[in-house]
């Protein structure tokens, strides 16, 4: 009961008209001046932060949000009025939507299960001590500093037909005759930009799983050894459960992450030929850019609705299986 | 609470420096106390050479006009559109701006452009404008939204060596001579290539001006989309024909992987040596001069591909300088767009661009007579051949006809569209836009 009473004091809202601060001592009365003082200035801190984050990133995320409710067209700001779910209508009336909507399926699962086993092989390489290690994983961690249009212009010339570096050294290891036109046939062209992908961001597994098989104890795979256990066992009985957490989240990451990233197919081929390299995301800067900004964003809610979701139900798949697990 | 009092002091004084900071920054633009006024002015279609070019022209204003400073804003120009959309929008940070054929008609809409036609009233430089650059300076109401610095207009890039070795006597005249010629220096296994076919990203306009061609007794010349008797270019039946020719130079004379071509690739194939012939503008004159692989008795340039009735359709683009509608200093901004249109100026800017000229006495200077720029005077003292004429490119849904042509274009170039479809579907999308106008 004592320790309620003292509660209720230090609650800056029991101030005015309760009875205890009526017949509190002064010295209570200094604890709570004092306690309303630092409110402030934890609010005072605070608020630059929560200023910022509001204008910077609610705002703008309310304001383009409310867009895709409008009419809402950059070549004539004359009438924004607002069209209920007209913009949502035309995009799933649109049949490239059905199109893009396939072809971010393909880049996202097409890049992140190769990025995934090349990371994990590199990052199990670097967790062995050698020589010069450092310069390695600085060597292997370098394309993650590059901008992903400038990956993309690279590698947009690299599979230049005429002109590029891999059809020549297709063709002088002799597995080639005639040059592929990467870029210009729809299959080709989504090969081209996936690789491209993977190449950029097998690091950013590398870099995630290195961390975390540095935190898997070694007496771990002392026990493992002295009980027997081969390299494989090892792996799928120790590391991987130990670091199964960091994994699936990197995952996780890594999906939103490559669902929401239109630089190297913007670079490489714009989504084209007709449409067949476009995602969401492409197509959503190909729809602002004929000023469209209604339907842009309507394509943006419908990208968010999707990651929504599908973290939702992978967040949920990964707590069952530790349920199982434990 | 003294202590309180000495925090909230503080705490007012930083957030009223923050503020002044602030307010500082925003409100760069404008006139200082000694009477100098600041106009700030973006370009759109920026790089290194031309920025370099228009800080001198502005440096020799600012002699000129002491009492006016101008701050010049390069934005990228993959960006710089949006950029100066956004601007505008905002109602601030702009004076003079870049105003491009395909944006004038969005801006001038949104009540972004300033109409000086009372500013230029009294200009004396209106009377040394080429006709075209008057044309494109009034809009049909007789506003000046815009004055022109320069045109951009096609020509026949083609090496002569090319066309020599494969027994012509001369660089193509038309698309039907184009395709023959093309198909003759086409050989894959030496990497060699008749045409530098444009699939990629605008590969729509050269389709166009092929129709253009084949049609060019019946186009209206103030809209080259439409043909005198009011129906579209693409219902014509010469329209098949045109099609028919332009789709066999990609079949028989380029590289396959061209259907992914944009303007890079395309000026790239041309600059290496790999490539006969390149449809392009003016400006590639200087990118092609640079070329270590082809010398400069290896190529030159001739005048744009007739159809079979003799005659071109050249769709100039153009640009110029505008003022916003927000700018507190329209008549200074109104000066600086004078002085830039005028006199040594403007021909420097044109030269050092590869622009056609809006001068009348600028395209008679020597500049424009010799080496590659002679295929343009060519063009310009027969103008009943090559015949001037006007794209709709100002329409509001400019930008998304070109993405939706660009994407059937390459559908037909990939086998997923026929030809006579591609012709009812632009001709369909024109006709509804033109009935809703």
């Amino acid at each position: 009961m004592q320790q309620k009473v003292t509660d209720s004091v230090e609650r800056p809202s029991a101030d005015a008209g309760a009875p205890v601060a009526l017949h509190g001592s002064t010295a209570t009365r200094r604890r709570r001046s004092f306690t309303v003082r630092k409110g402030l200035a934890i609010l005072a801190f605070l608020a630059p932060a929560i200023v910022f984050v509001t204008v910077f990133i609610y705002y703008p995320m309310i304001s383009g949000s409310q867009m895709a409710f409008r009419n809402w067209n950059l070549t004539n700001l004359t009438d924004t009025s607002w069209v209920g779910l007209k913009n949502f209508e035309a995009i799933f009336a649109d049949p490239v939507f059905y199109t893009v909507l396939w072809n971010t399926v393909v880049w996202v699962f097409g890049s992140i299960i190769p990025q995934f086993v090349i990371g994990f092989a590199i990052a199990l390489w670097l967790r062995r001590r050698f020589r010069f290690r450092g310069l390695y994983q600085a060597l292997i961690f370098f394309p993650w500093a590059i901008s992903g249009f400038l990956i993309g212009i690279l590698f947009r010339w690299m599979f230049n037909s005429e002109f590029g570096v891999i059809n020549d050294l297709l063709s002088k290891v002799g597995l080639i005759d005639t040059p592929i036109p990467w870029l210009a046939d729809p299959g080709s062209a989504m090969v081209a930009v996936t690789i491209a992908n993977v190449w950029y961001g097998v690091t950013f597994f590398a870099i995630m799983i290195l961390a975390a098989l540095q935190s898997v104890p070694e007496e771990l795979f002392e026990a493992g050894s002295l009980d027997g256990a081969g390299k494989a066992r090892m792996l799928f009985q120790i590391t991987i459960p130990y670091i199964r957490v960091t994994l699936g989240l990197t995952v996780l990451l890594r999906v939103i992450w490559i669902f929401n990233f239109p630089d190297i197919i913007w670079a490489m081929t714009g989504g084209g030929p007709a449409n067949q390299t476009h995602i969401m995301t492409t197509w959503m800067i190909k729809t602002t850019q004929r000023g469209d900004y209604g339907q842009a964003s309507a394509i943006g809610l419908i990208v968010v609705a999707i990651l929504i979701v599908f973290s939702a139900f992978y967040l949920l798949a990964m707590r069952e299986k530790k349920e199982v697990n434990s | 609470m003294k202590r309180g009092i000495v925090a909230h002091k503080k705490l007012f004084t930083g957030l009223g420096l923050g503020l002044a900071a602030a307010l500082a920054l925003t409100g760069c633009t404008g006139s200082s106390d000694d009477g100098t006024v600041t106009l700030q002015m973006v370009e759109s279609l920026t790089n290194p050479a031309r920025t370099d070019v228009i800080k001198g022209l502005i440096s020799d204003f600012e002699a000129e006009n002491p009492d006016i400073k101008v701050e010049l804003i390069s934005p990228p120009t993959d960006q710089a559109d949006q950029k100066i959309q956004q601007m505008l929008q905002s109602g601030s940070g702009v004076d003079v701006l870049e105003v491009r054929d395909i944006t004038v008609g969005p801006f001038a809409t949104n009540g972004w452009l300033h109409n000086m036609s009372d500013e230029l009233a009294d200009w004396s430089g209106w009377e040394n404008l080429t006709d075209n650059a008057a044309k494109y300076a009034k809009n049909a109401d007789g506003e000046t939204f815009y004055v022109p610095y320069g045109f951009y207009g096609l020509s026949l890039f083609y090496r002569t060596d090319l066309v020599e070795e494969a027994g012509f006597d001369g660089p193509p005249a038309s698309w039907d001579d184009l395709l023959e010629q093309a198909s003759a220096i086409q050989d894959p296994g030496k990497n060699q290539f008749g045409y530098a076919f444009r699939g990629g990203t605008n590969g729509n306009s050269n389709v166009v001006v092929a129709i253009e061609a084949y049609l060019a007794d019946q186009i209206d010349e103030d809209n080259a989309f439409k043909l005198t008797d009011g129906s579209t270019i693409f219902a014509a039946p010469e329209a098949r024909d045109a099609l028919k020719t332009y789709f066999s130079i990609f079949e028989e004379a380029s590289p396959p992987s061209s259907v992914a071509w944009g303007y890079p690739e395309m000026v790239e194939a041309f600059s290496n040596g790999s490539t006969a012939f390149l449809l392009q503008d003016p400006e590639v004159i200087a990118t092609v001069g640079q070329s270590e692989a082809i010398g400069a008795d290896q190529w030159n340039t001739a005048p744009l591909l007739t159809g079979p009735t003799g005659k071109a359709i050249q769709p100039m683009a153009t640009a110029g300088w505008g003022t916003a509608e927000a700018s507190e200093h329209k008549e200074e901004a109104a000066k600086l767009i004078a002085f830039l249109s005028e006199g040594e100026a403007s021909t420097t800017f044109a030269e050092q661009n590869s622009l056609v000229p809006i001068l009348k006495d600028a395209a008679e200077s020597e500049f424009y007579k010799t080496g590659a720029w002679a295929s343009y005077v060519t063009m310009n003292e027969n103008p009943d051949t090559y015949i001037t004429a006007v794209q709709p490119r100002d329409s509001a849904w400019w930008t998304e006809w070109i993405q939706k042509s660009d994407s059937e274009l390459q559908q037909v170039l990939i086998g997923q569209m026929t030809q006579e479809e591609l012709l009812e579907s632009w001709d369909a999308y024109w006709v509804e836009k033109w009935k809703n106008e």
